[in-house]
């Protein structure tokens, strides 16, 4: 018995013991639902076989009949606009914000204290307010845009199908701008000071200093910036809720809003599975990248 | 000899903090120039502030004849060495080198010849395809030497370049960055709290503190006639001794304060007068009877080439080359020659 806890207090016990918890909380939590996903994506999904776990298998049916679903390329295709959208507008202006506040002037850090509060609300709240100002009637942007003269007549952000995906991208990029300027933040505070004055004496302007230092001494900050983002735009839930619907006719509709309306709305678990489990793979590629890049990291 | 580098009037303020008070400066084509002084005293200041890394307050400067006050860093063609070595991480050696030669547009065959050049007389021709964090931190200090020396700039400046090596890198590093200043006839200014470096490297040195420059001059001349008691307990290792005493009747004797001797002096100064005697640790010679004062030993200190005797309560210290059979609690009868002795006034700290 004392050796157990002999074992437990000073050999590697102690350490097992440690990981374990950890482990065993990441398969029960993460590990377990996952696996349980893909083998939903791969089984026949029904009234009658829903409180079992092992289900009749169907291969690849599930995956070709969502591929044939009518609405499948054009919710890959907002998917992708999605993402790309809202990543490039987040990651360049909270490139831009991070660069603003990394400048010394009074406030500064207050003022980029603020910024947090895009973070702290509720992604619903921040639609809904967002479903306030894009409103097509009496929405405070169509009023700023038609003051300033770029537009003439209202435009209706949440139900034109040219401009639905646009609206949610729209508060996407406010929502995850405050993480994307943080976290760029604290990449740019970490380059020291004196490679760029070593840099300003080599002869190298404002512009060279940032292409030649800034941007390879981020290379790891942008990487782990631009996963998270994905992952991040991929999970955005609440705000198609609160603004669209995924509507209309499904013209800002994404992938993970789909998977949910297929499994909670229809009651085809396998089909939302299996979306999800296309999801789970473009994650993985990424991350994949991402890894990748941060092999070659630089730092001092 | 031509100036190089002209400094008039400078002033520096950070808010209330009055950084560098007033200071002028001429910096000769092709001198070695040391800023000396203990931390605070605005010596890093004053060499950022040639590089154009700080704003000055007030006051004009000049580099090579071209007025730099207000030009931005870029502009000014002069490299510096920092004590960080603040090298590109994400670059080779090579590209650290020729980092400044690709900014302004040399091709890069061209640019790869002067990097094999810089490298060869910097001995990192090995080390060109390296990355800064696989390299030791004296062959880091090579790098940022070489970075400076590709450029051929108006002026060399090193920030404490040395302090980040161990004591004997540092001695041998001391040498070349001489060594090299003499090949490629260039103009440095180098700032160091360590007045050996100053003394051993410069040909001119700058003792500062508090934002003052309190005296300049070639090394030996400093160490001779110290202005002031700053620099006279600043220049010199071990560092001077002072004794408080008055001036004897006769006016060329000090009497010492508390009857601890008689000093004589070589020249004649105003009787009763309060003074200050400073002599240094290395001119004091044991003596029988004919000894000026005496001195209680509290620790003996031997490194074979010199043996280094304190008194009990620190306050004074001299050298002997030979060695010693003297132990802690023996009293030694001392001698100086007379024109070995500093006067200064107890109050002003002037020399007298």
């Amino acid at each position: 018995m004392s050796r157990i806890s002999n074992w437990l207090r000073d050999g590697v016990g102690f350490d097992i013991l440690l990981v374990g918890a950890a482990l065993l909380f990441l398969v029960a939590l993460a590990g377990a639902p996952l696996v349980y996903n893909v083998l939903m994506s791969f089984q026949q999904v029904d009234m009658f076989t829903l409180g079992s776990l092992i289900r009749p298998f169907v291969g690849f049916d599930n995956y070709i009949a969502v591929v044939r679903q009518p609405e499948f390329w054009l919710v890959t295709r907002n998917t992708l606009v999605f993402v790309f959208g809202s990543m490039t507008g987040q990651f360049v202006l909270g490139f831009a914000l991070a660069l603003f506040f990394a400048q010394n002037f009074p406030g500064a850090s207050t003022i980029r204290g603020l910024f947090l509060v895009s973070w702290v609300m509720p992604g619903l709240v921040v639609g809904a307010i967002w479903s306030w100002i894009l409103a097509g009637d009496f929405g405070v942007l169509n009023v700023i845009l038609k003051s300033l003269g770029i537009i003439q007549s209202n435009i209706f952000w949440k139900s034109d199908p040219n401009f639905s995906i646009w609206a949610v991208i729209i508060a996407n990029i406010w929502l995850g701008l405050a993480f994307n300027m943080l976290l760029l933040s604290v990449g740019l505070a970490a380059i020291p000071r004196d490679l760029y004055e070593a840099a300003e004496l080599d002869g190298a302007n404002a512009f060279q200093r940032f292409w030649t230092i800034t941007l390879p001494m981020m290379r790891s900050t942008i990487g782990a910036v631009l996963s998270l983002g994905l992952i991040g735009t991929l999970q955005q839930f609440d705000l198609f809720p609160a603004l669209t619907e995924g509507g209309p006719a499904n013209t800002s509709n994404v992938a993970g809003f789909w998977s949910w309306q297929l499994s909670f709305q229809l009651y085809d678990f396998a089909k939302g599975a299996t979306v999800s489990v296309m999801m789970f793979l473009l994650v993985l590629f990424a991350s994949v990248i991402y890894v990748r890049s941060t092999r070659h990291e630089v730092r001092g | 000899m031509t100036a190089q580098i002209e400094l008039a009037g400078i002033d520096k303020h950070y808010g209330s903090f009055h950084a560098l008070k007033d200071i002028s400066l001429t910096i000769d084509k092709g001198s070695f120039v040391a800023l000396v002084g203990p931390s605070g005293c605005g010596k890093s200041t004053l060499l950022r502030s040639i590089a154009g890394l700080e704003s000055i307050s007030a006051g004009r400067m000049s580099i090579a004849g071209r007025e730099m006050t207000g030009v931005p860093p870029r502009h000014r063609d002069i490299a510096m060495v920092f004590q960080s070595y603040a090298l590109y991480p994400h670059m080779t050696v090579e590209d650290n080198l020729t980092y400044s030669l690709r900014l302004h547009g040399v091709g890069k065959a061209e640019a790869r010849k002067k990097a094999a050049e810089v490298a060869a007389t910097t001995g990192l021709t090995q080390l060109l395809k390296r990355y800064p964090r696989q390299l030791s931190g004296g062959q880091r200090q090579r790098v940022a030497m070489g970075r400076a020396i590709i450029r051929n700039p108006k002026a060399f400046l090193f920030d404490e370049p040395l302090s980040n090596l161990d004591a004997a890198l540092r001695v041998q590093m001391r040498k070349e960055i001489r060594a090299l200043h003499d090949r490629l006839g260039a103009t440095s200014v180098y700032v160091t709290h360590d007045q050996i470096e100053a003394m051993t490297m410069a040909d001119w040195v700058v003792v500062m503190r508090d934002g003052v420059i309190e005296q300049q001059g070639r090394p030996l001349d400093l160490y001779d006639h110290p202005v002031n008691r700053f620099v006279a307990g600043f220049i010199g290792s071990p560092a001077m001794n002072f004794m408080a005493g008055r001036i004897a009747e006769s006016g060329n004797a000090v009497v010492l304060d508390g009857g601890a001797g008689t000093l004589p002096l070589a020249r004649h100064v105003e009787p009763g007068r309060a003074v200050l005697a400073g002599i240094r640790p290395e001119h004091l010679v044991m003596a029988g009877d004919d000894a000026s004062f005496h001195l209680t030993i509290g620790v003996v200190e031997s490194t074979g080439s010199a043996t280094y005797l304190t008194s009990p309560d620190g306050a004074f210290q001299l050298v002997q080359s030979e060695r010693t059979t003297l132990g802690p609690g023996d009293r030694v009868g001392l001698t100086i020659d007379p024109v070995r002795v500093h006067l200064f006034d107890p109050q002003t700290g002037m020399r007298l």
